[in-house]
């Protein structure tokens, strides 16, 4: 039987046919991931082949920008988020515009969701084009536009001096560090840092917690006994004493206090993800899923994370905030990547100075509080506007 | 296929049982058996009923034969999609054997059977479009142009009386009836031969039911499907069935044609699952069975015929003629005995409650007759030996010696229908029964070795 392709019948297809000539089938996502993900690779390649040790990668194009390995990951968890979760909002436009209007009556997680857009564009093309704040000794201590300070402390005021105390000014709107570094381009540069953190942990985090919690929940029985068990063993585990011991042996560095905190913190994730994913399982269209001939995998992957996802959404905005919190601690005491200005670099470095110069802490202070709390506030309007169960249960 | 006289689908002898486990060995201390011993044959372009109670394994049946769930023994042939005229094998596997098909066979054979699930409301996934859903089986199977599943879907959307619109939109914009148009188009797009419908129209009005039903009917003359058709309802299966298999606690009791079944049932439980399809004739003195009782566990099924515990027609025993209803009573309260499930010190606080005396001073005539009242029992038995011994066991349970009075009664109030297990038994074209009433011979064996006791 010659198969006519624009015959809309389903009686005459002719499946032996198809059956034994199918061949695999990539989603546009799949497809603009791995285009995406192999111009990175060819980047990398010639970063790291063709490119001299000491020079910036786009020496080239006249760019001076240098990408460092942490860059590649964090582009890497970027191609990912823009394929798999801005993409898919493009492509369903109903159901986006459903939840949009969801979110929409929860004003200040609005606010918030613009506060992380801005911190995300800021700190992912900030550090692009803005150049990295250089040490200028003579000009320690400015203060931010609004503030004045003793004259005693600054060696240079770079504002106006008048009765004794230097003014801030526009140079320097939030002032500067008692190494006289510019504390606004210190602060975009630390959002960076705090993308990185944030997305590739959660990357990790969530690949993982979603993969434990969603096979477990599906396959049951010894499967799901053994994987939940080693999360079980992997939860017992102290992380920070593990973390200490690992940056005494190696020594310490961003992308190894990012991998630890990825690796390390899914476990919550898989059990929340699992008691979601088991409810799912037990509706019927699993069933007609499963008599529909399709691969656990594809039941797993279309089916179960899908419907999950309220819970993984909702457990990664818990996740980043733990995230940031956690580089901005260990930061402040001294254990992380010194060579990198993060905001709880800067917090730590400003705590001497508290008394008379209290915005070099307070300023990333209240950026990093006001992410954390803009992460709250959109969780919770991600839950009410992704499962409104939920939302009528709680009242 | 093409010849008429070879099932579709024949299942022999399926069984399902679920383990019961305890303990922290998780040790196998049993198994619920949901179906046990089931065999029928389903004929191209025929619709067989499976009809019974909640819970006596009927879906489990379905699921079985479609191994959504793997069968715990038997076999179910499937000879459908070209796989018409195989023979055994050498080691008396069939290649046709459902339960046996590797993956490769199992998804070749997900082209050829497919199912209707009973709750429209959660057969779809919510964040998929109805159209996409309905698309996936064609992606499953290998079909990668995007466009031409569009086409087909849309196509068989239009077929079951939906607009091709309707593609895009999602599960809850539909109701009911319409979602379970859907659910049609998703088991007919792969063009099967056989589909089981479980309970397909239990949970939609009585308007759309009608609509479904002959929305069914149709798509079967067209596509010449055979249908195994799950249902609770005798009404909804008069309407579409060819032929009808009762099921009672994962066996079958009663099979045959739809006719002979309405007009002849030959099964005491066929009656009345009958009986309790509403009359719509007001002068009609047509009174209802009542089955009694739940249906007993799976896990321990009665011995002899397993009706026996609520059926209205059981047997009486050789040296009794009772009224059939005393005697259904008589081995309720026997079976209650049994069970320890009388409990003689409530009934006399009942008594004394209802009567305003002291619990002490209730007499025991009075507990005797509440007894009598509680399971239906006349005041006196017709028969004077039968009353004589129930008499005396309600004496001795009135005297807290109901070990004695349980002995009592289970002695001398025994059944045929609990020792002996009925076979199949045919009644010429196909419709057959279990029940001893219809084995003359049989029963009368029975009674005898009874009395022998």
């Amino acid at each position: 039987m010659a198969t006519d392709k624009s015959n809309p019948n389903f009686d005459q297809v002719d499946w032996d046919d198809i059956a034994s000539n199918s061949g695999r089938e990539l989603s546009t996502n799949a497809i603009g991931t791995l285009i995406s993900t192999g111009v990175l690779v060819a980047i990398l390649l010639y970063d790291y082949f063709i490119v001299p040790a000491n020079s910036a990668t786009f020496e080239a194009v006249g760019w001076g920008y240098d990408v460092i390995p942490l860059d590649y990951m964090f582009a890497f968890t970027l191609i990912l988020f823009g394929f798999y979760a801005v993409l898919p909002l493009y492509q369903n436009p109903r159901m986006t515009r459903y939840y949009w209007k969801e979110f929409r009556k929860n004003r200040p997680a609005v606010v918030s969701l613009i506060w992380l857009i801005a911190i995300f564009l800021l700190g992912v093309l900030g550090p692009l084009f803005i150049s990295p704040t250089e040490s200028e000794l003579f000009r320690k201590y400015q203060p931010p536009i609004w503030m004045t300070i003793d004259q005693n402390y600054v060696i240079e005021c770079v504002g106006t001096l008048a009765g004794g105390a230097c003014a801030g000014t526009w140079q320097h709107p939030l002032g500067t560090t008692q190494g006289g570094k510019d504390i606004l381009t210190m602060i975009i540069y630390g959002m960076q840092i705090s993308m990185k953190v944030g997305f590739i942990s959660t990357l990790i985090a969530v690949v993982i917690g979603t993969a434990f919690g969603t096979v477990s929940a599906y396959a049951g029985g010894m499967v799901d006994e053994v994987l939940m068990r080693y999360v079980d063993i992997q939860q017992s585990i102290p992380t920070l004493i593990l973390y200490l011991l690992i940056i005494y042996i190696f020594g310490g560095g961003l992308w190894l206090l990012i991998l630890l905190l990825g690796i390390f913190s899914w476990e919550g994730m898989a059990r929340y993800v699992r008691s979601k994913a088991l409810s799912v399982t037990e509706e019927e269209y699993m069933k007609a899923t499963k008599i529909s001939g399709a691969s656990s995998y594809r039941i797993i992957r279309h089916h179960v994370i899908p419907n999950s996802a309220s819970s993984i959404i909702t457990d990664i905005t818990l996740l980043i905030p733990a995230f940031l919190l956690a580089e901005a601690q260990l930061s402040f005491l001294g254990l992380g990547d010194s060579s990198v200005p993060s905001w709880g670099q800067l917090i730590s470095a400003g705590r001497s100075d508290l008394s008379f110069a209290p915005w070099i802490v307070l300023a990333p202070g209240l950026v990093l509080f006001l992410t954390i709390l803009a992460f709250n506030f959109l969780g919770d309007a991600l839950l009410d506007a992704l499962n409104p169960e939920a939302e009528t249960e709680s009242e | 296929m093409t010849d008429p006289d070879e099932p579709l689908v024949s299942v022999r002898d399926l069984k399902k049982h679920y383990p019961i486990k305890e303990g922290i060995l998780s040790r196998q201390v049993g198994a619920a058996k949901a179906v046990d011993g089931v065999s029928f044959d389903i004929y191209p372009g025929e619709t067989l009923g499976l009809v019974g109670e909640s819970g006596c394994g009927k879906s489990t049946a379905g699921s079985s034969i479609i191994r959504l769930e793997d069968a715990t023994g038997g076999e179910v042939l499937f000879n459908g999609g070209g796989r018409a005229g195989r023979t055994r094998n050498d080691d008396g596997t069939h290649p046709n054997d459902v339960t046996r098909f590797d993956e490769r066979e199992l998804k070749a054979f997900r082209r050829d059977a497919q199912m209707i699930f009973q709750d429209p409301s959660s057969s779809f996934d919510p964040r998929m479009t109805v159209g996409n859903s309905v698309a996936e089986l064609l992606q499953v199977h290998g079909m990668t142009d995007r466009d031409r599943r569009r086409r087909i879907v849309q196509n068989l959307l239009e077929r079951v009386g939906l607009s091709a619109d309707d593609y895009d939109r999602y599960p809850h914009e539909f109701s009911g009836g319409q979602k379970q148009r859907i659910a049609l188009a998703r088991a007919l797009v792969l063009n099967p031969d056989f589909i089981v419908a479980d309970e397909p129209v239990s949970a939609l009005d009585v308007s759309i039911k009608a609509e479904i039903l002959s929305l069914i009917n149709d798509l079967q003359e067209e596509f010449g499907l055979s249908l195994l058709f799950i249902s609770h309802d005798m009404s909804v299966i008069r309407e579409v069935c060819d032929r009808v298999a009762v099921m009672y606690l994962g066996e079958i009791v009663e099979i045959g044609k739809t006719e002979q079944i309405f007009s002849d049932p030959a099964h005491p439980y066929t009656e009345a699952l009958l009986s309790a399809i509403p009359n719509p004739d007001p002068r009609s003195t047509h009174e209802g069975i009542e089955l009694k009782g739940t249906v007993p566990s799976p896990s321990d099924p009665p011995s002899g015929c397993r009706f026996h515990t609520r059926c209205h027609r059981v047997i009486q025993s050789e040296e009794f003629d009772l009224d059939q209803s005393a005697w259904r009573s008589v081995l309720n309260l026997r079976d209650r005995a049994i069970a320890r499930e009388i409990d003689v010190e409530s009934v006399r606080e009942f008594v004394a409650a209802e009567t305003d005396t002291d619990p002490e001073s209730v007499p025991p005539d009075a507990v005797k007759a509440e007894i009598r009242a509680e399971f239906d029992l006349p005041e006196q038995l017709s028969d004077p030996e039968a009353e004589r011994v129930l008499s005396d066991a309600l004496d001795r349970m009135v005297d807290d010696d109901v070990e004695a009075a349980t002995e009592t009664l289970m002695e001398v109030f025994t059944t045929p229908c609990e020792e002996t297990k009925p076979e199949l038994l045919d009644h010429g074209d196909g419709h057959q029964s279990s029940c001893l009433r219809n084995e003359p011979d049989v029963g009368a064996e029975a009674v005898a070795t009874a009395s022998d006791d």
